[in-house]
């Protein structure tokens, strides 16, 4: 692996796996990207300007704009909720 | 006992009544929410239910885990079926036990709110005529 990327690891649910055709994506990003990064860069043209507002994990635990990503790291896009 | 969980098994309604027993209790609460056959006056079939678990059942331990702090339960049992399920299932449970009637009545409302508003979990209609939607799709459940 290029030492100047790292590799994460996205889920998705609900609607937005159905706009990303898939439940799972594997990302290369540059090191030192933010979550907050990754999302306008690499989620946001496929899941719509809405993501910005939406709920994110990292590594199985809410996560905020400004969490720095690393390699291995596992990323859950969460669009708004419906359980009951 | 507390019980938090994610499961594609039917929920035991019995079994969550055995684990809040408690000889402290002078109330138990128990809200079951059921698949409805219509969702804003369009007639469904069904829902399916997806979840993202092992951030669902963190959430609904920290629920429990507030439940306790806030209205004094002594035991909670939060469970949430997923999967395909038909009409009039049990597709969650919430149950909680407390010294008074008041307590429990307003833990299980906080309960099953709480569920709704922060546990990682979907559903999708399946409509009557055939088609499906995930709720809160923009797509498919147009802003009125």
């Amino acid at each position: 692996m290029n030492p100047s990327t790292m590799t994460v690891h996205t889920l998705f649910f609900s609607f937005a796996a159905d706009r990303m055709n898939g439940r799972h994506k594997t990302l290369d990003l540059p090191q030192g990207t933010t979550l907050g990064d990754m999302v306008r860069q690499y989620l946001e043209p496929a899941l719509g300007p809405d993501s910005r507002n939406w709920l994110y994990s990292v590594n199985e635990e809410w996560a905020s704009w400004e969490t720095q990503l690393k390699n291995g790291d596992e990323i859950a896009v969460i669009p708004p909720v419906s359980g009951g | 006992m507390d019980v938090y969980r994610i499961t594609k098994e039917p929920i035991d309604v019995a079994s969550a009544l055995i684990d809040i027993a408690d000889d402290r209790a002078g109330a138990q609460a128990l809200f079951l929410g059921t698949v409805r056959n219509e969702f804003e006056g369009r007639s469904s079939r069904g829902l399916y239910y997806d979840a993202y678990e092992p951030l669902a059942e963190k959430e609904l331990r920290r629920i429990g885990e507030e439940l306790k702090q806030e209205f004094g339960a002594l035991h909670v049992v939060l469970i949430h079926r997923i999967g395909d399920l038909p009409l009039g299932v049990v597709s969650v449970l919430v149950a909680v036990s407390t010294g008074h009637r008041g307590e429990a009545f307003a833990a299980a409302r906080e309960g099953i709110d709480r569920i709704k508003l922060r546990v990682p979990i979907w559903k999708k209609e399946h409509w009557g005529n055939g088609q499906d939607a995930w709720h809160h799709d923009p797509e498919a459940f147009p802003a009125k």
